[in-house]
């Protein structure tokens, strides 16, 4: 059952400071050039709530782009289990859903058929789990989507409606706050004294803003008939076209809030000691799947290319019943190729 | 990432031409790729501007108000005609009219090369002749024209402006000038050596007769990316001493007396300046610098100490008022003018002048353009019955230079591992080479065994080889024939052959 409360913005900062007391705080920080980060919050003023999302997403607090499993120094093996407080603010309705589904690809329980079929495969990862546990996630409705969000054709944003550990919705002199899970309540209940109850008037602006954020999106991507389409009617020639635009940076899946490929690297120090090291890694690279010999089984880019987006608009759906894209736009703005879900999908749409 | 916003352009309707002997992945897209034959750049350029000439589309207006010597040089350019640059090139006769067309008669057309245009022995003609193309059209001087030439590192330019040649000071003063001079003899209170020195390639050599004894090195790997892997060698091992300053330990600092640790760009404050002459600030260090490293001023400044002549600097941003001091194109230039924006364009004259965008607006720096005749003079090396490939050198997508840096990742390393060499299809079925055979390439200077990719990107005729990969250094191969004026060496051209194992 969630809980609403009305936070006044002239606390905001008030609150933010308080829970740095015990947790580090990571908000998106505007730097000296004008790009957005999450990073750790020194000044809450610095707080940089109302710019468009910041390109790299917050994955990296769950699941960083390397870390440390553990250690080892002859037959002595430390395990490093993250178990940092931290609470994240200012993410948005897209990154908190793309936390969602992670959440279930990490404990290894898609919520489909495949957790019948394969009943052993519920594994949870325990570095993943360590953090999931000490974070807390306070996201942002958007009431301004930018030019390169397509979340609401998704059902990931502009509000969420359960899912969240808190979510603020701007009512321009106050905000909205909505808390889904219990760490989410606890935080708000700890403070109570900023908080004031909701009343009528408040959930009906909270419904003007939804119908007035709803009605801004620039983009409207359908990815049921993109996936219908890619499945029966798309040709070699196609994905031929788009393979020649792809750059293999690997820059969309380094973003993507949903992408969770990893490879497991040892660094040795000595013949006795060194440590092992998950890094993120991506299936569009050719030796993502590299065996013996250098045998590689699907080594030309077009079938990467495709496999990733099958993978994505198809695979996805039937794994865990939801798309492995929220419409973050995060690949709009990274890919050079300019082939990124939204703009290929249109292609796809106009394409015979 | 220039290529991401060439691709920005085509995206909004802009036509690329990309001339590369190899199909590389912006030539994929390009709405006309010329192929043409390693080291024939000087006869495609000249053709491309016959034929502007013969059809009237050369900016009468422009060579008139601001160019000088048009007919000596229109003489030469009568000679190269499409058909005769076909036979030379090997690119269609109709593919250079189009491609010429369509260069001069846009409004707005900006030229890009890279190092395929000046790693040869007629490197200086083939800059001229990109510089004729351009005045011959006036693409120069405003928004989206010019010529740009892309460099090989962050920081070339900024090297360069700082007095990194041998016969300039900062700011490209030269040596020779007796009043250049005396300023900063004043300044530094030093005479200075008024001869212009050696270049990189010659100086390696002159180690062999003596006439260097001792060298330092700092952040570079000549035993890879020098040509003539043997000769380099030898030359370093003919040093009475040899300082090297990297990040890593590499083939050279195997052959130093003293190994200086440096430190990487997230260690480092100061700045960069790039292609566009933009001076950027690095805003601060990122981490501090690892074991004992030191940043290379501080090196630097510590050598100069403890050999005589006292270097205290607080920090980089002192050095950066000593720049300014004594580099007039420099002169507005100081870290508190680079912290709030993307960096200053020089020439900056004061410290209230916002940077120059575009050079050559209303005259050329040295006044009037000069049209340089460029008659094709053939690679030093060509093919013969004996060595019947070309052979060209080149970066691949993954690494970077000579993976100094780049191997030392485990994706990439995983991506890319190994050397391999281009083959087209037709020389592999001639020769009976099959997709990843290992294969001896063998030139005059050497040979490496690699493994062979048959594939289209490439010509027939000719090889490719990335030189990132120091169990297969291509440069054992290249030659160390140099260009008579910039002495830059020839690694995009040579004589191979190759063998099966």
């Amino acid at each position: 059952m969630i809980e609403r409360f009305i936070l006044d913005k002239n606390d905001l900062s008030y609150w933010l400071r308080q829970i740095r007391k015990n947790a580090s705080l990571i908000a998106p920080v505007k730097s000296l050039v004008g790009d957005v980060v999450f990073e750790s919050l020194e000044q809450i003023h610095e707080i940089s709530l109302d710019h468009p999302l910041p390109p790299p997403s917050v994955k990296e607090f769950l699941f960083p782009q390397i870390e440390t499993m553990f250690e080892y120094n002859g037959d002595e093996i430390k395990e490093i289990i993250d178990e940092e407080m931290r609470v994240v603010v200012g993410l948005r309705s897209c990154d908190a859903s793309a936390i969602k589904i992670i959440d279930r690809f990490f404990a290894g329980e898609t919520g489909s058929d495949y957790d019948m079929v394969h009943p052993n495969r519920k594994y949870k990862d325990p570095y993943y789990f360590s953090r999931r546990q000490n974070t807390v996630f306070i996201s942002m409705g958007c009431n301004v989507p930018g030019a390169v969000c397509f979340c609401y054709n998704l059902g990931a944003g502009p509000f969420l409606d359960s899912g969240f550990d808190i979510q603020l919705i701007d009512l321009e002199d106050r905000y909205l706050v909505e808390a889904d899970s219990e760490k989410g309540k606890g935080l708000v209940r700890r403070y109570d004294y900023l908080f004031r109850k909701v009343e009528t008037g408040d959930l009906e602006d909270r419904f003007e803003a939804l119908l007035s954020s709803i009605s801004k999106f620039e983009k409207r991507i359908d990815l049921r008939e993109t996936g219908q389409k890619i499945k029966n009617s798309m040709p070699d020639s196609f994905w031929q076209w788009v393979a020649e635009r792809c750059f293999e940076c690997g820059g969309c899946v380094y973003v993507c809030s949903l992408c969770t490929c990893f490879n497991i690297v040892d660094y040795n120090f000595s013949n006795q000691s060194g440590k092992r090291c998950r890094i993120w890694d991506t299936c569009l690279f050719k030796g993502f799947t590299e065996m013996a010999g250098r045998v590689i089984p699907q080594e030309k880019k077009e079938q990467r290319l495709k496999r990733w987006w099958f993978h994505k608009i198809l695979y996805y759906p039937e794994q865990f019943k939801t798309f492995g894209c929220v419409g973050c736009g995060r690949c709009t703005i990274t890919c050079p190729g300019h082939i990124d879900i939204a703009t290929l999908s249109e292609k796809i749409m106009g394409w015979r | 990432m220039v290529a991401m916003h060439i691709i920005d352009a085509l995206q909004r309707g802009a036509i690329l031409i990309v001339a590369d002997p190899r199909k590389t992945m912006l030539a994929g897209l390009a709405h006309i790729h010329l192929q043409h034959r390693c080291g024939t750049d000087v006869v495609l350029l000249n053709s491309i501007m016959n034929v502007i000439i013969n059809e009237g589309l050369v900016n009468i207006d422009f060579v008139k108000m601001r160019t000088e010597r048009f007919d000596e040089f229109e003489k030469v350019i009568r000679e190269y005609t499409p058909q005769m640059a076909e036979a030379i090139t090997g690119v269609p006769e109709e593919e250079i009219r189009r491609a010429a067309r369509i260069y001069a008669s846009e409004n707005r057309t900006m030229l890009f090369y890279g190092m395929g245009i000046t790693q040869h022995t007629t490197g200086v003609d083939n800059v001229h002749a990109c510089a004729n193309l351009v005045m011959l059209t006036a693409h120069v001087g405003h928004t989206a024209t010019g010529l740009n030439p892309l460099r090989g590192h962050n920081n070339v330019q900024g090297a360069c402006d700082m007095g990194a040649l041998p016969d300039f000071l900062t700011g490209y003063q030269p040596v020779s000038d007796p009043d250049i001079r005396q300023r900063f003899e004043r300044v530094w209170a030093v005479r200075l050596n008024p001869v212009p020195g050696l270049t990189l390639t010659e100086m390696i050599s002159a180690s062999l007769t003596k006439r260097i004894r001792a060298m330092y090195i700092m952040g570079e790997n000549p035993v890879l990316s020098d040509p003539h892997t043997d000769h380099t060698i030898r030359s370093l091992k003919a040093l009475d001493f040899l300082v090297v300053q990297d990040i890593f330990m590499t083939e050279t600092t195997q052959l130093a007396d003293v190994v200086l640790p440096g430190v990487s760009f997230a260690e480092k404050d100061g700045t960069f300046t790039n292609t566009e002459r933009r001076v950027q600030k690095i805003r601060r260090a990122a981490i501090e610098p690892v074991g004992e490293a030191l940043p290379d001023w501080q090196i630097i400044s510590e050598l100069s100490t403890r050999m005589g002549y006292s270097m205290n600097y607080r920090g980089t941003y002192e050095i950066m008022e000593e720049i300014a001091l004594l580099t007039p194109i420099y002169r507005g230039i100081r870290h508190h003018r680079l912290e709030h924006n993307f960096g200053i364009q020089w020439p900056c004259p004061d410290t209230s002048h916002p940077g120059t965008a575009y050079l050559h607006r209303k005259r050329f720096s040295k006044g009037m353009g000069t049209f340089i005749p460029t008659p094709y003079i053939p690679p030093a090396e060509v093919p013969d019955s004996e060595f019947p490939f070309v052979l060209t050198t080149g970066r691949n997508y993954f690494q970077f230079h000579i993976g100094t840096m780049s191997r030392k990742t485990i994706t990439l390393e995983r991506e890319d591992p190994e050397c391999f060499v281009e083959v087209n299809p037709e020389d592999a079925r001639s020769l009976g080479i099959r997709n990843r055979e290992k294969i001896r390439v063998i030139t005059r200077r050497g040979s490496i065994d690699v493994i062979a990719k048959v594939t289209d990107r490439i010509i027939p005729g000719t090889i490719y080889i990335p030189f990132h990969f120091h169990e297969a250094p291509a440069n054992r191969l290249t030659n160390p024939a140099l260009d008579e004026i910039a002495r830059i060496p020839e690694f995009k051209v040579c004589a191979a052959r190759i063998e099966r194992l």
